[in-house]
């Protein structure tokens, strides 16, 4: 026999649910426009119900239904569109910060305008054209001085927005390894009480939901993946490593490196390991600072010193309009280095490093004759490349100069070789790859013939033991001394600071525009007023083959470099063009999974406001059946 | 189908507006600068060649300039060339006369001292200024004066006259760039252009047992010559034939002596290198310190001269009234004179012309390479325009549907 108020029960059940079920609808509206919320679902379950044991179990239904119960609240959400969403953001924000910084790059270069460093040097180049027509007139030498000092200007002054950029760069680094530690830390704060939660047996949609918005913002600066096989310990993972286990997070900082010109390197906090992001922002910023910018300056350098070290060769050669000569046009400050280029790079009170650029042979050479000699040439290059960071180069003896020197310059050796105006051999050094290694420093010179040695007058012995180093006081010991005509290979040691950021016109010079050297001389008396030849010579760099570096003349240089830049610019426009797309088209996805759709939900409350009115109803009805039976039977 | 939920139409409507935006300014931004490239991304490539050819369009225009500096060099010199053409016309005339026999010596006093005129306003022709202050004939000593008469009587009781004029300009040759890699000699050293013979100078030390004691060198109009220890003087007389300096060397027959001698008409330039004795052992410069050329030895036999020997021979033969040698040697070398004056004259006319080629050429080429700057740089303006009026009637279209997606909801119908 069943209980009399069984229905009063099963009514206040359907009541109780309904509400329940309006509060979620309410949620839903109301979140509707909340970052990362996810629409909410209700879901009824009919109550165990009742089994009796009766005497006539054949006529009667046995079971009596206990109505309805609100059995779950559930995030309507797709796993797997979450996944790929977060990618997708590491990616689109990866690229936006790269298309940022290298729009700010491409400005600083200003071409093709008439303000860029090469416009400057056109004006330089044309000053000394105007000089050598000219040589007698005060007039055409302040024009070379001015246009010398523009360009320095524009030199130091590109250097400068370049190097404030990367320091930007560095700022940037800073604040997001800062946010991503208290990103790191929220998430791991929300795991404990997540756990907590459902420890309960409660479903913490609101709190997953936050979980879920801390870490796709997390993913905007790095790359991380998440695993949530365990929910009482879900994990995000960067580059194959733990960053937040359940409720343990490990954080990053910044260690400063004294190497890297003060710029901090990311390491772990627990093992002081550098850590290197791969996606997202940071990983981007850090590439950036790395690669982008510091290739930038190391482009801007190897101008400078290449084209300041081309135009001081002939002007110490050159005679000044008052006699002068052996003096440089351009000069690097601080010059600390003493004439041997050695520098006591561990501050134990002894030298030993010989930081040398430039090393010129004795020897006139016929770039076309075959050399008759067999051997290797080993130099220094990126140890990245070569184990050991020595490069071999065989020459045969059907090999022609240029056959050498090609194969040297090809051969991606950090030194590149070219002929001089005097038809001798010039190696010089480029800028190095590994960032532990200092530019434009030649590192290592050997030759196991007699090419570099008898042939070129360059080194004094062959083999190992005649090899030039770097990494002693010194080195240049090992280069050829005097023959029987006095001459001895000539060298130039290496910058001691970016030469673009340090380099200016000779103060002497500036004091004294008739010390410009406009003449060459025949004998030792100094060249006649009218002697245009040394400005002439300085004056026709301009469309010879200097090497630059790696480029053969200054047109090759400025074209390469803007190209190099303005693809750079390209290819990150177009990919955050598409990587824009792609997130976009999933947080459409995710949008239509779980965004509120108001329509719905105003259904869904119509729907439940006619449950609890039917549930009402029946406890009514219940109340009136009692009613009958209470008050008006046997009355 | 897909869902929609309440806020797909607004972000999608952001987004697209966003986009629409950044390619109306992008549009704007071109046709206000009239470039295509805002930032070198928008055509890295065009941007390269673009780099090139502006800086060789500043190259073309300094050669321009170049060409027209050493043409205008050029005719000032022609015009004073020109002059100094007509007054040795003007000689040759008066050594035809006076060879002639009609004349008594009193007439041909009277032809020497015209000639004696002739020669003073040759020196003033040799010593000219161009506008800018700078000796013309003085090859790069550029602010001396180039040629120095002496004065001296040349018979008892005579007034003071020109007796030789020295050369004291250099044989530096100033060049200028006129196109890329292409030189061209800007300047005219004056014992080039006034020489009238080839110049000869003969050693009396006999050489055919010397030997070169050190290393060494020495130049010969400009040419260096290299010494080695033990070079013979046949060694040395092979090297100088061979170096390309305008000069042949040969032994004397009888004295055994060096001999120089230039192939065109011009002076002979001597220089010893640094701490080098070879030409003074050679008996060809003397040991003093003099600069070339007043270096050359004393007991050297030296011949072949300038305009100016050539003139005041003239005027001294006319002076002492000798028909004979007027009539061979006078006449003879002011042919020469003329001879190389128009020589020069014809020179310098080449070299103009070849200038005149020269510059129309460079003036097409900044045409032809701005041409091709524009087409890679500039916006198309018809096109771009065109673009823009696409892009606004199609914003106008997606503003106004944007309006209307404040559909109506539910809630409107909902009591």
């Amino acid at each position: 026999m069943q209980s009399t108020f069984a229905g009063i029960e099963l009514g206040k059940r359907g009541v109780l649910a309904h509400q329940r079920a309006l509060q979620v609808v309410g949620h839903n509206l109301t979140n509707a426009s909340t970052e990362g919320y996810s629409r909410q679902r209700i879901e009824f379950e009919t109550l165990p119900p009742l089994s009796r044991p009766g005497l006539n179990r054949a006529e009667r239904a046995g079971q009596i239904g206990q109505g309805v119960d609100p059995a779950r609240i559930e995030r309507v959400r797709d796993e797997l569109v979450e996944r790929r969403i977060l990618t997708a953001t590491g990616n689109e924000s990866y690229w936006s910060t790269r298309d940022r910084v290298i729009l700010q790059l491409e400005q600083i270069y200003n071409e093709p305008t008439d303000s860029s460093v090469r416009h400057l040097m056109d004006r330089f180049w044309d000053g000394w054209q105007e000089l050598s027509l000219y040589p007698d007139q005060r007039a055409s030498r302040e024009a070379v001085l001015q246009r010398g000092s523009a360009l320095v200007e524009g030199i130091r002054l590109r250097h400068n927005s370049l190097d404030s950029t990367r320091r930007m760069v560095e700022e940037e680094i800073r604040g997001g390894v800062t946010q991503i530690n208290g990103l790191m830390r929220d998430i791991a704060q929300l795991n404990r009480e997540i756990t907590r939660v459902k420890g309960a047996g409660d479903s913490p949609n609101d709190l997953l939901d936050r979980r879920d918005l801390l870490i796709e913002r997390l993913s905007q600066h790095l790359d991380i993946s998440v695993d949530s096989r365990d929910p009482d310990d879900f994990s995000v993972y960067s580059g194959g490593f733990h960053i937040v286990q359940g409720d343990i997070h490990r954080p990053f900082e910044i260690a400063p490196d004294r190497e890297q010109e003060g710029f901090g390197r990311v390491v772990w906090q627990h093992s002081g390991e550098a850590v290197q992001f791969r996606g997202g922002s940071l990983g981007a910023l850090q590439e950036l600072r790395d690669d982008d910018i510091r290739s930038e300056i190391q482009a801007l350098d190897t101008l400078t010193v290449n084209v300041a070290d081309l135009v001081n060769e002939i002007h110490r050669d050159g005679y000044g309009l008052n006699g002068r000569t052996g003096q440089d046009f351009f000069v690097e400050y601080p010059a600390i280095l003493n004439a041997q280029g050695n520098i006591d790079t561990n501050q134990d009170g002894t030298f030993d490093r010989s930081l040398i650029f430039r090393i010129n042979g004795t020897n006139e050479l016929n770039p076309s004759a075959a050399i008759g000699l067999s051997g290797t040439i080993r130099l220094s290059a990126d140890p990245a490349i070569v184990i050991g960071g020595i490069l071999e180069i065989p020459y045969q003896p059907v090999d022609t100069v240029e056959d050498v020197m090609r194969r040297i310059n090809n051969s991606g050796a950090e030194v590149i070789a070219r002929l001089n105006r005097d038809g001798q051999l010039e190696l010089k050094a480029t800028t190095a790859a590994d960032p532990d290694h200092r530019d434009f420093v030649i590192r290592h010179v050997e030759d196991s013939g007699q090419f570099l040695t008898g042939y070129a007058g360059l080194l004094a012995e062959s083999g190992e033991a005649g090899a030039f180093n770097w990494d002693q006081s010194d080195a240049i010991v090992a280069l050829r001394g005097a023959d029987a005509q006095g001459r001895s290979a000539e060298y130039a040691v290496a910058p001691l600071m970016n030469p673009a950021g340090w380099i200016a016109v000779n103060p002497d010079i500036l004091r004294e525009p008739t010390s410009i050297a406009s003449s060459f001389s025949d004998t030792a008396n100094p060249g006649e007023s009218g002697d245009g030849r040394a400005a002439l010579a300085i004056a026709t760099l301009r469309n010879t083959t200097t090497g630059i570096g790696r480029t053969e003349t200054l047109d090759d240089y400025f074209s390469d470099s803007v190209a190099r830049i303005g693809l750079k610019g390209e290819q990150a426009e177009l990919a955050l063009r598409t990587s824009e797309r792609i997130r976009k088209d999933l947080t459409d996805l995710r949008q239509s999974i779980s965004g509120v759709n108001m329509d719905e939900e105003l259904a869904q409350m119509i729907k439940f406001q006619h449950g609890y009115q039917a549930a009402a109803r029946f406890i009514t009805t219940v109340d009136r059946m009692l009613d009958t039976i209470i008050n008006r039977l046997g009355s | 189908m897909n869902r929609i939920s309440t806020n797909n139409p607004n972000d999608n409507m952001q987004f697209h507006l966003r986009e629409r935006n950044r390619s109306l300014q992008h549009l704007q931004n071109q046709i206000a600068t009239q470039s295509r490239i805002q930032n070198l991304r928008d055509d890295p490539m065009a941007a390269a060649h673009s780099t090139r050819y502006q800086s060789y369009t500043a190259r073309l225009q300094r050669y321009g300039d170049n060409i027209e500096t050493i043409m205008a060099r050029n005719q000032s010199a022609e015009g004073y060339l020109q002059h100094g053409t007509d007054m040795i016309q003007r000689a040759r005339e008066l050594a035809v006369q006076g060879a002639n026999g009609i004349y008594t010596r009193e007439d041909m006093q009277h032809m020497a001292v015209e000639i004696d005129e002739i020669i003073k306003e040759m020196v003033e022709v040799a010593n000219a200024r161009s506008s800018d202050g700078t000796a013309i004939f003085a090859g790069d000593r550029t602010r001396s004066v180039p040629f120095h008469p002496l004065q001296g009587s040349v018979a008892a009781g005579e007034d003071a006259r020109i007796t030789e004029v020295l050369y004291r300009g250099t044989i530096g040759q100033q060049s200028g760039e006129v196109g890329e890699n292409s030189f061209i000699e800007t300047n005219f050293p004056g014992n080039k252009v006034f020489w009238a013979e080839n110049q000869q100078v003969s050693s009396r030390v006999d050489a055919r047992d010397y030997l070169v004691e050190e290393h060494g060198s020495f130049s010969i109009n400009g040419v260096e010559i290299s010494l080695r220890e033990g070079d013979t003087v046949h060694s040395l007389i092979n090297r100088i034939n061979d170096s390309g300096a305008p000069v042949r060397a040969r032994l004397d027959p009888v004295f055994s002596g060096l001999v120089l001698e230039t192939t065109t008409p011009q002076q002979l330039w001597l220089q010893e290198g640094p701490g080098s004795p070879v030409l003074q052992d050679l008996g060809l410069v003397s040991s003093s310190d003099d600069p070339p050329p007043r270096n050359i030895a004393r007991d050297a036999m030296v011949s072949g001269g300038s305009v100016f020997d050539a003139l005041i021979r003239l005027r001294d033969m006319l002076h002492a009234g000798d028909q004979d040698a007027i009539g061979s040697q006078g006449i003879n070398g002011m042919d020469r004179a003329l001879d190389a004056l128009t020589g020069s004259l014809g020179r310098i006319g080449a070299v103009n012309s070849r200038l005149d080629g020269s510059w129309m050429r460079n003036e097409n080429e900044i045409l032809n390479v701005k041409n091709q700057n524009s087409q890679k740089t500039d916006v198309d303006l018809a096109e771009a325009i065109m673009e823009l009026r696409k892009l606004e009637a199609t914003h106008r279209a997606a503003l106004s549907v944007s309006a209307r997606i404040m559909q109506p909801t539910l809630l409107d119908f909902i009591r």
